[in-house]
């Protein structure tokens, strides 16, 4: 008994041995495909937190700087910009990625942690508000999307129930969940203002349809001949969508590249970074992450990965900003 | 302590002591060794406790916290659960809950039970053999993997192919079906009526009340799924590719068979065999066998089984949580055929992506909100399962 | 008394005569027969149609690309030549190397405790009940608890292997004791007995005697309990697993220090590609992939502990 006791425990001891071998092999062609050598011989680790909407630039710009500089390891995560400032000025975070300035509650909470940051404009988000392609409305005033979106809309089922001045058609209504920086960003400017005129909450009705995914988005806004919605402009700008004019006081203006970057078109915001410039000081994986945040970074990969990028004179203004 | 003398015909040992008690049980030493070991198995037995302790302390420490900082107004009553919003409705989350369940142990409580009684009554050795490890197989999914195969599968190939027309008819018929054995056992009960207690009868009145209500709640929730849809859109499926509850349902329905089943198989199993040959004695043919001398003696653990799965379905994650159709907030909905979100996948992605919850003022507390009613239903039901087991136990 | 006897009696003789003669045309059983059987064939159809899928899913990425797959990280784009799964490997290893340290032996001795030295008191009593519904808690609460404890309280909020590891091992705990307890039991008595009759003290017995004779069973416990926990998603999207970015890091697979670092595991892997699938549809293939991959270790755990317990129990009959 006690024989085949021992066999089995050489078994367990085999199986265990066979699986750390198998371990140790796929670690070594982790670590031989990223052998490439530094140029400047910095390394470190960059933690960076914060706006969903920004995340996918800091993604990218930390997969763009791995292939010039792999010994800094730059690990993002994206639970929205308020959780993100939350741990930023906790000082648990290198970077915060935001989609809108830090609030005045936020700046009291990071200068009471002693937490000093420099903030850095990265690109450019415009919100489109679209509707299906047969709906004869062009272009909606803030007063209107107020209406229709705002907790006013609630139980309305139709454009002109919401507001007279609409047609009668049918109203569904598809937008970014609450998780969503696209959703605080379209509360902040088109909503909060008129909300607070109006005496009630900042919020949206509560029945549309939320959806993580833009593309859901897309195919609700596809789905019914007079929806409404409302999404990144980068999502909606090359889709089979009717973006819709919006007037913010300044007359019709319709989204595109142009009327973004000059802030003509007003339902736009601008994107940030917020870096910790006590950790950069001490930390430069940090440093050389954002020196090629604000270079490569603002020329590549904000294009790539969907939104408005700055124009020239604002990229210079940035890096002269950030290097002083 | 007696001593107990040992013969002294061994002459040449000089100087021994008589055997006693005290010697038997050897070496203060070795003794004292004993005790050590037993204490570190009883310490390693008492994780669990602390373990069960903990888990109740952070869940009602943080649950209080939310309950007590909370207007209740917000907790019911609203159009959703918007966590992050501070809206945090529960009958959202209950409701799909309960839908998810529902459509979950319609599938896995007739294929759990059917392959249950196949395997113990019908299956010879060999075909038991090769039929058993599939159900093995299937309980070690992990259920990541039918999250995936949920949403892309189950809810393009199965949920939306079928259409609305086609899960209209099939509620329909799940409804007679279970009209029908509610009147079949009724009708049974009526003519077994002589020689029951007055108590029995006024427990069988009790559940036939609770059934017919079911069937009531049923009829009710197919009508209001049937007029919630909009008749003129062709498309029962407003919001696609990111599932619906039914199509999580039938995922967790599908991770739950193997449990039903092999609940169900302990409790065919433990039926004594006599009982069978005594009933093949009187010329019952197998299946007369089967449904009315074995299932009803294995009855309470086919309950149990049941139960169990409830439990298990209730607490199914991942499933919801991908294929479910809603992202971290969900408007209410009673049907199952648009996108929410149960306790569990509201839970799940809430946290997803971060490990600091933020949100407005009591977010992080409302996950251990809905975790700790989340824990004590399924506790709940386990323990009432228990008590059947135990039946089947203490009968046979 | 004695005349209903004898009227039911004949009912039955007419009964039985009427069901000895239509012997063979039993076409209600045969019906109920292949309906149960039916039962079962659905559930090995879906197995069948879920395999496929998965296979017909992933493949493509496995065998384009294979090396590279398995070495690879978490990448923005699915068409990225370094997209993989690498540091899903590495989270789910260690998270499977925490659970075999912490809860193989504390569970396996926690049985020994309940079957061999535990007395008849109230203790044991509220130990075994603390075991049994532990072991019906929904996986999501554990991911609370590790989130509270391992996460908030021990951590400072950021998250880290051990927290994800520890969870799961306390996950799996009360199925290693349930396992191993029910392995123990097994064990004829007059194994003891005899060595206790050579002067063996307990411990002597659990060591030579007990332990051998249940070593397969509770070692196949704890294989499906390992499987188990490098399936579970839930507990560890609680504790903060990283489904984003997670940066490769410099050293090998076995290096310590990844323990307090930041993690992520084959299922969150794969639960996020199937987000990321919404913007960015070849993140479905790549979860595919990852599923087979997944799919193929718990597989290859399940029918090794089936195995080992099929084997011992056609040999001691």
């Amino acid at each position: 008994m006690k024989q085949g006791f021992r066999q089995q425990l050489k078994t367990l001891a085999l199986i265990a041995t066979i699986a750390l071998v198998a371990a140790a092999c796929g670690g070594d062609s982790d670590s031989g495909s990223t052998d490439s050598a530094s140029a400047d011989g910095v390394s470190g680790s960059v933690f960076v937190s914060g706006s969903s909407t920004v995340e996918p630039i800091s993604v990218r710009v930390a997969e763009l700087y791995e292939d010039v500089n792999s010994n800094v390891s730059v690990d993002v995560e994206g639970p929205g910009t308020g959780d993100g400032f939350q741990k930023f000025c906790a000082g648990e975070t290198d970077i915060s990625d935001a989609s809108r300035q830090i609030k005045d509650a936020e700046a009291e909470d990071c200068a009471a942690n002693g937490i000093e940051y420099t903030e850095i404009k990265v690109g450019i988000d415009g919100i489109a508000v679209m509707t299906n392609n047969a709906n004869p409305v062009d272009c909606v005033t803030f007063d209107q999307l107020f209406n229709l979106i705002g907790v006013n809309g609630e139980g309305k089922d139709t454009w002109a129930a919401a507001d007279s001045s609409l047609p009668d058609a049918p109203l569904d209504i598809f937008g970014p969940g609450a998780e969503s920086g696209t959703f605080d960003s379209f509360i902040e400017i088109v909503i909060e203002d008129l909300a607070e005129e109006a005496g009630v909450e900042h919020t949206v009705r509560t029945d549309y349809n939320p959806s993580a995914e833009d593309n859901l988005i897309l195919q609700g806004i596809q789905s019914s001949d007079t929806s409404l919605g409302w999404v990144g402009y980068a999502f909606a700008a090359n889709a089979d969508v009717k973006l819709l004019e919006v007037d913010g006081g300044d007359g019709c203006i319709a989204p595109n590249e142009e009327t973004i970057a000059s802030n003509e078109y007003p339902i736009a915001r601008d994107l940030f970074i917020y870096v910790n410039t006590g950790n950069a000081a001490e930390n430069p994986a940090l440093q050389a992450y954002v020196d090629f945040y604000v270079g490569e970074g603002l020329d590549v990969a904000v294009g790539e990965v969907g939104y408005v990028p700055l124009s020239d004179a604002a990229k210079d203004e940035v890096r002269a900003g950030w290097n002083s | 302590m007696a001593d107990i003398s040992i013969p002294s015909t061994s002459a040449g040992a000089v100087g021994r002591d008589p055997l006693t008690v005290d010697a038997l049980a050897g070496p203060r030493k070795r003794a004292r060794k004993e005790s050590f070991i037993k204490g570190i198995f009883f310490i390693a037995a008492s994780v669990s406790i602390i373990i069960s302790i903990l888990i109740v302390a952070s869940l009602v420490r943080e649950a209080w916290t939310f309950a007590t900082g909370v207007e209740w107004a917000k907790t019911w009553g609203q159009n959703g659960w918007f966590p992050r919003q501070g809206v945090y409705d529960m009958p959202t989350l209950l409701v799909s809950s309960l839908i998810v369940t529902v459509v979950a142990m319609l599938v896995a409580g007739p294929l759990g039970l059917g392959s249950a009684i196949y395997l113990s009554e019908y299956a010879s050795k060999k075909t038991r053999s090769l039929l058993k490890p599939v159900l093995e197989v299937l309980a070690g999914v992990p259920s990541v993997v039918l999250g995936f195969f949920a949403l892309f599968f189950i809810s393009p190939q199965v949920i939306e192919r079928i259409g609305r027309n086609g899960w209209l008819v099939i509620g329909a018929l799940i409804f007679v079906a279970y009209i029908a054995l509610v009147i079949g056992w009724a009708r049974n009960l009526v003519q077994r009526e002589a020689g029951t207690s007055i108590g029995t009868q006024v427990k069988r009145i009790l559940i036939l009340t609770a059934l017919v209500a079911t069937a009531l709640i049923l009829l009710w929730w197919i009508n209001s799924v049937a007029g919630s849809a909009d008749p003129a859109a062709d498309n029962f499926f407003t919001v696609k590719r990111s599932g619906q509850l039914a199509a999580a349902a039938v995922g967790v329905g599908i991770l739950t068979i193997p449990l039903v089943a092999s609940v169900a198989e302990d409790a065919l199993a433990s039926v004594p065999k006599e009982l069978r040959d005594a009933s093949a004695g009187l010329g019952a043919r197998k299946m007369t066998t089967t449904i009315q001398v074995v299932l009803p003696a294995a009855v309470s653990g086919i309950v149990a089984a049941f139960i169990i799965g409830i439990s298990r379905a209730l607490g199914e994650t991942m499933v919801v949580f991908m294929a479910g159709g809603a992202a971290d907030a969900a408007r209410f909905t009673s049907s199952p055929f648009e996108g929410g979100l149960t306790m569990t996948a509201g839970m799940a992605s809430l946290a997803t992506g971060t490990d600091n919850v933020v949100g407005e003022g009591l977010t992080f507390q409302s996950l251990y909100f809905v975790g700790f009613v989340l824990f004590v239903l399924t506790l709940t039901l386990n323990i009432v399962a228990g008590r059947f087991v135990n039946r089947v136990r203490e009968k046979y | 008394m004695a005349v209903s006897t004898l009227g039911s009696s004949s009912d039955v003789t007419k009964r039985v005569e009427q069901e000895i003669f239509r012997q063979g045309s039993d076409l209600k059983g045969s019906g109920f027969r292949a309906a149960l059987l039916a039962t079962l064939g659905i559930s090995v159809l879906i197995l069948v149609v879920l395999l496929g899928q998965v296979i017909v899913d992933g493949w493509p990425v496995l065998t384009t690309n294979f090396g590279d797959f398995w070495s690879g990280t978490l990448r923005s784009r699915s068409s990225d030549s370094k997209l993989g799964i690498s540091q899903g490997l590495v989270g789910s290893f260690w998270i499977a190397i925490t659970v075999a340290v912490l809860a193989f032996p504390i569970g396996i001795a926690a049985a020994i405790y309940l079957e061999e030295y535990a007395p008849q008191n109230l203790m044991t009593r509220v130990i075994d009940i603390s075991i049994r519904n532990l072991a019906g808690v929904p996986s999501v609460v554990y991911g609370l608890l590790g989130l509270f404890l391992f996460v908030k309280l021990a951590n400072n909020g950021q998250s880290s292997l051990y927290a994800g590891g520890i969870t799961l091992a306390i996950l799996v705990l009360p199925i290693i004791v349930i396992t191993s307890a029910e392995a123990i039991r097994a064990v004829p008595s007059s194994l003891r007995q005899g060595a206790y009759g050579v002067g063996a003290t307990k411990w002597d017995v659990i060591r030579t005697q007990v332990l051998p004779f249940a070593a397969p069973g509770i070692l196949t416990g704890t294989l499906l309990s390992l499987s188990r926990a490098v399936g579970e998603a839930a507990p560890l999207i609680l504790v903060g697993a990283i489904t984003g970015r997670l940066a490769p890091r410099d050293g090998s697979f076995l290096d310590l220090g990844q323990f307090g670092d930041r993690f992520t595991a084959m299922p969150i892997v794969i639960v996020g590609w199937v987000q990321e699938s919404g913007r960015d549809a070849g993140f479905a293939a790549a979860a595919g992939a990852a599923i087979v991959v997944l799919l193929a270790l718990v597989i290859a755990m399940n029918s090794v502990a089936v195995m080992l317990r099929n084997y011992f129990e056609n040999k001691r009959g």
